[in-house]
């Protein structure tokens, strides 16, 4: 696997505004990797600069190992596809898919016969001839893909490309999306602050929060071991909850809430004993137990939400705290004002600093 | 009864709108019905109906010459204008805030400088700069009043281009040369094309920064303006339908041109 972007301590800043700050970040070729964070958090910042739209104040962009940091975008070569697709309005699809290539200098014949594969592997070949205006927007996202696509770039960097499609086209462009990443093989950065479309799409996700990276991971690592509040609660919804650390090793980490022991995954911070913490428990990971046990929580269901395909659910604990749970069908008929027990699965809760009391 | 009255204010309108346009239409109704008439003055009754008069009009030597003329100056001063109003507006699109305030106005104030206080200092400095009057005197005089009109319509287009083409024809590979030759002078092609007819019928009714500027050559006004100084006949009402005919022809196919394009 090599490297084929490397941010090295790149910072850039508007005035006083910080939009990226130290940034050290690493992206293997091949992966369609996503960078995900609310908006303001640099992320897009990030894709300009790689893009060549925006210099940074220091630090070095390396792309394939050479430093690209202050070359215009025409001399490097990554293609970009815009929030609003950015279509040249003159010119219909083909012209607009050969605009790179013409700029290459390639052969005309060569170039119809790139375009028209470009084409097909999104089934428009019909469309060649057609002006942008004459597309719906699901069609335009796709010339301009092709047209990033077709000078064959390094990195293909997508800017919320999906932000302007209605929620069941936006579903459909992501399976899409991610099906030509595997056909080409080609390193896609793509840029969200879509949680459930980052899930989706990508190999990797890096979450961004105030110019720096919060959390870097695979989806499922992402989710199911956040490393902080910011984390556990941008993607997925999460439960925390305060508690004390009574013990940890690699095996997992025993702690304390409410008055009993429980348990969760070990930490990927170290910990010692006394320690404040929160436990991440995702609705979904809340259990309800059949009988009073010595294990479980003792709570009073508080709001009963039928959402189609599962439940939400309040639950009031002893102490006062509401924990969210998330129940599919079947798992539990308890209504609304109902004394219910609940507990959770060690292996599905993780455990993370608690920034406020540290702090 | 009631609804007679509550539309009154709106008949008033009507007929008022109705009044311009026959204000508007009747003298050059007239003029235009005096161009037939047969007989060598300008009165009523019309009596006998020719196109005598259109026949010698088109044979005379001196109106046809004026008429190529007045095109010449209109040509080389639609290419001047154009290029400079084009090269403005990019300046002024791409300067931010008061600066590019000042710019705008700066580059409009040809427009509002009335004809005559214009005409007159162009002569003087033609004149200081020992430049004779002429064709070069007159496109200059042209160019100057021209400039605006095209700086006006370039930007308005500027102003509605989605600042992402550029960058992705430069991300595609375009420097900035090959990026404003191939993506924005085609997205404003509508606006120059209207610009330029503007300027072509800018140039050819122009008459005050002509005769002060101009040399022995007439163009078209200064030809009729003296053949009128020599007494009225059907032969300059011949001569100014036709320049009616086209001019409107022309300014009809701008609207039409302009309108088209910027609905697509």
């Amino acid at each position: 696997m090599d490297p084929v972007v490397q941010f090295q301590n790149v910072t850039k800043a508007y005035g006083q505004a910080v939009a990226v700050d130290d940034l050290n970040l690493t992206i293997q070729a091949g992966k369609f990797v996503t960078l995900l964070g609310p908006s303001g958090c640099g992320k897009s910042t990030t894709l300009r600069m790689l893009g060549g739209f925006e210099i940074p104040n220091s630090g070095r962009i390396l792309l394939a190992g050479k430093d690209v940091t202050r070359l215009p975008p025409n001399k490097r070569n990554v293609n970009i596809v815009f929030q609003d697709y950015a279509l040249f309005p003159h010119m219909n699809v083909a012209r607009n898919i050969a605009f790179g290539l013409e700029l290459k200098g390639l052969h005309s014949s060569a170039i119809h016969k790139r375009v028209m594969e470009l084409l097909a592997l999104v089934q428009l070949q019909d469309y060649a001839a057609r002006m942008p205006s004459e597309l719906s927007g699901g069609q335009r996202q796709r010339v301009a893909l092709m047209r990033a696509l077709a000078p064959d770039p390094q990195v293909l960097l997508l800017d919320e490309p999906l932000s302007a499609l209605d929620a069941k086209l936006r579903q459909q462009m992501q399976i899409e999306l991610k099906s030509i990443q595997e056909r080409t093989g080609k390193t896609f950065l793509f840029v969200t602050h879509d949680q459930e479309e980052a899930l989706t799409m990508s190999d990797q996700i890096v979450v961004m929060n105030n110019g720096k990276v919060e959390q870097m991971g695979d989806p499922h690592t992402l989710y199911s071991r956040p490393q902080s509040v910011f984390v556990a609660n941008f993607i997925g919804d999460a439960n925390l909850l305060r508690a004390k650390v009574v013990g940890a090793d690699a095996q997992g980490t025993a702690l304390t809430w409410n008055g009993k022991q429980v348990g969760a995954l070990p930490s990927a911070h170290a910990m010692k004993q006394g320690d404040s913490v929160l436990i991440v428990v995702r609705p979904e990971a809340l259990r309800f137990l059949s009988v009073p046990s010595g294990e479980g929580f003792a709570g009073k269901i508080r709001k009963r939400v039928f959402k189609g395909n599962h439940t939400s659910m309040t639950i009031e604990v002893d102490d006062g705290s509401q924990l969210n749970a998330l129940v599919h069908p079947g798992e539990s008929e308890a209504i609304s004002g109902e004394d219910v027990w609940l507990g959770w699965n060690p292996r599905a809760a993780t455990v993370i600093r608690d920034e406020s009391a540290a702090g | 009864m009631r609804t007679m009255l509550a539309d009154a204010p709106r008949t008033a309108l009507t007929m008022a709108y109705w009044g311009f346009v026959l204000y508007l239409f009747l003298p050059l109704t007239l003029m235009m019905a005096m161009s037939f008439k047969n007989a060598a003055f300008i009165a009523f009754p019309i009596g006998d109906w020719t196109f005598d008069w259109y026949l010698k009009v088109m044979q005379d030597k001196p109106f046809l010459e004026a008429c190529a003329y007045s095109v010449l100056v209109a040509g080389l001063t639609t290419l001047a204008a154009t290029v400079i109003g084009v090269w403005i507006a990019m300046l002024i699109a791409t300067t931010e805030g008061r600066r590019g305030a000042v710019l705008f106005a700066l580059a409009c104030l040809p427009a509002v400088v009335p004809g005559m206080i214009s005409a007159i200092s162009l002569r003087i400095f033609i004149s200081t700069i020992d430049m004779p009057t002429g064709t070069a005197a007159i496109v200059l005089g042209h160019t100057v009043h021209a400039v605006p009109f095209v700086v006006v319509m370039a930007l308005t287009r500027l102003r509605s281009m989605p600042a992402n083409l550029v960058d992705a024809a430069r991300d595609l590979g375009a420097d900035s040369v090959v990026a404003f030759f191939r993506v924005t002078l085609p997205y404003l092609g509508p606006a120059i094309g209207g610009g330029m007819i503007f300027c072509i019928l800018l140039s050819i009714d122009d008459f005050v920064r002509t005769f002060f500027l101009g040399g022995y050559r007439p163009t078209l006004p200064m030809l009729i303006f003296a053949k009128v100084q020599g007494g009225m006949s059907p032969e300059i009402n011949a001569m100014a339908t036709l320049v009616l005919l086209v001019t409107g022809a022309v300014g009809l196919y701008a609207e039409y041109y302009t309108r088209r394009s910027r609905s697509r």
